[in-house]
């Protein structure tokens, strides 16, 4: 297991979920739009960090066969924002520059999805090492 | 709760034409599995023609913009267009933010205009 | 009259001044010593009393100054929420969206654009397409002075969108200054239909409704010459 982020104490937990079948991405995406609704974001706003937990919860499953998602509330800097942390054991990414730039499709023709990702949320940021895993962490706020 | 892959999307056959209202949030295995359903009714109906209805769509992220767009291309080598009826605001918005403009795709408003340019298309197709 | 300091009771006075201190360190402010005699101790004992009473006063201070603050940041917040809804409902009423023709949606747009009323601007634009069921829309900046690189990118997202959603969403008014800009930007505007003026593509619009007209009747035409052969 790689360096996972670290949690705020100040944080609150709202949910920790384990990932392992499309079921568990399906629950967690409708998670997450929930949350996103109770933190009174616009349908814009809820849709764009939906869909770039879809995207990450997609790679997690994808790649790593599976993993876990951690949904916090918290203070970050001046923001009230929404947490989002994908941790997985999977085997990594190997080019980390590549995947992240635009344009870039993997063997299977798919990519990561990782600069559309980054495009949708306030803040991202991921950690990998080949053969250790995979850590990526988001946030929303307003 | 195993129902979500049990989950069929159904295909209704109006005149020349086949509807597909997508209205559960899919997962991977469910969108693969209706591209094939949707292939598979075409060359079983000959229809010249499908509406992909997504009003009820809150979100479709890259997975699911491709299988859309895949949709359209395998569906025109069948010799079937394929018009998505109804994208939401927020949906459009968020596939254009990730990069996924579905370029060739045609796309309608709702289910009139949908037909109308499908209509279009035929007619244009059969002169030909 | 001053006493000789009696050897007896000042062992258990001192006793008297530890507990009133340690009191008041874990936070009994209303302790204060008994002062009964008049000797050399007394000056001690009412000097912490004294002690005490200058604490008590200095929290109570402090207390109220404290109060005082988290009522005025109270006020502030407040007032800031004020602000930011006052500011958000002045944008939304500065990009009014209004129906013009039959399936033509005309938005006038006046005034500088930043990015934030740009993208408020795209949602309205787009949800109003929906609602109404137009599928020709026209943006016309001939009231908007610059656009930056922001603003450009978010105009090409409305109409990336809206042709997504079955419309199609052009940009009238572009002045010669923007159009500069533009270009030297780098922005890549080949993708949008834009006129120089509101009038040009108002009339491209009823041109393309026309076209849209003149193939249904031909359709039925076309329907009616079968229907009669058979």
């Amino acid at each position: 297991m790689i360096q996972a982020f670290t949690y705020d104490p100040s944080w609150t937990e709202l949910a920790k979920y384990d990932i392992n079948n499309e079921n568990d991405i399906v629950m967690v995406r409708q998670m997450v739009r929930q949350y996103a609704k109770n933190f009174r974001m616009g349908i814009v706003e809820q849709t764009r960090i939906t869909t770039a937990v879809s995207e990450l919860l997609r790679n997690m499953y994808q790649y790593a066969g599976g993993g876990q998602v951690t949904i916090n509330d918290g203070n970050v800097e001046e923001h009230h924002a929404l947490i989002v942390t994908f941790e997985d054991e999977g085997p990594g990414i190997e080019n980390l520059e590549l995947a992240m730039s635009d344009g870039y499709t993997s063997g299977a023709g798919m990519g990561y999805g990782l600069p559309g990702a980054k495009r949708l949320v306030d803040y991202f940021k991921i950690q990998t090492e080949p053969q250790k895993g995979t850590s990526v962490r988001i946030m929303k706020w307003k | 709760m195993n129902n979500f892959q049990e989950k069929r999307i159904p295909i209704i056959k109006i005149g020349h034409y086949l509807i597909v209202s997508i209205q559960v949030d899919m997962h991977d295995k469910l969108a693969i599995q209706l591209q094939s359903q949707i292939l598979e009714e075409i060359e079983k109906t000959g229809a010249k023609g499908v509406l992909i209805d997504i009003s009820v769509l809150e979100m479709v992220d890259s997975f699911i913009g491709r299988m859309l767009s895949g949709m359209a291309s395998m569906a025109s080598i069948m010799d079937a267009a394929v018009v998505i009826v109804g994208m939401q605001p927020a949906v459009a918005i968020t596939l254009v933010e990730l990069g996924l403009e579905m370029p060739g795709v045609d796309t309608a408003l709702n289910m009139e205009r949908g037909m109308e340019m499908l209509d279009k298309r035929i007619a244009r197709m059969d002169e030909e | 009259m001053e006493e000789k300091l009696n050897l007896s009771n000042v062992k258990q006075r001192i006793e008297q001044i530890e507990e009133v201190l340690s009191s008041v360190a874990a936070g009994d402010l209303d302790i204060r010593l008994d002062i009964e005699k008049e000797d050399d101790l007394t000056g001690i004992e009412e000097a912490i009393n004294i002690l005490i009473d200058d604490l008590t006063y200095e929290l109570k201070q402090s207390k109220n100054m404290q109060n005082e603050l988290q009522e005025k940041l109270k006020k502030i917040q407040d007032q800031q929420k004020t602000i930011i809804q006052q500011q958000e409902d002045l944008m939304e009423l500065s990009s009014p969206v209004s129906k013009v023709w039959d399936n033509i949606l005309i938005l006038p747009v006046i005034g500088t654009l930043d990015s934030q009323r740009t993208q408020i601007m795209m949602e309205n634009l787009l949800q109003k397409i929906v609602e109404t069921g137009c599928t020709m829309a026209i943006l016309d900046i001939t009231g908007v002075p610059t656009v930056d690189t922001q603003v450009a990118n978010h105009l090409l997202k409305t109409t990336t969108s809206a042709r997504l959603l079955g419309a199609e969403c052009m940009i009238s008014g572009i002045s010669p200054a923007i159009a500069q800009t533009i270009v030297h930007l780098g922005i890549d505007l080949s993708a949008i239909k834009t006129k120089a003026t509101l009038q040009d593509a108002m009339i491209y619009a009823m041109k393309q409704n026309k076209k849209r007209l003149e193939i249904d009747i031909h359709q039925s035409m076309d329907s009616f010459e079968e229907t009669e052969e058979s």
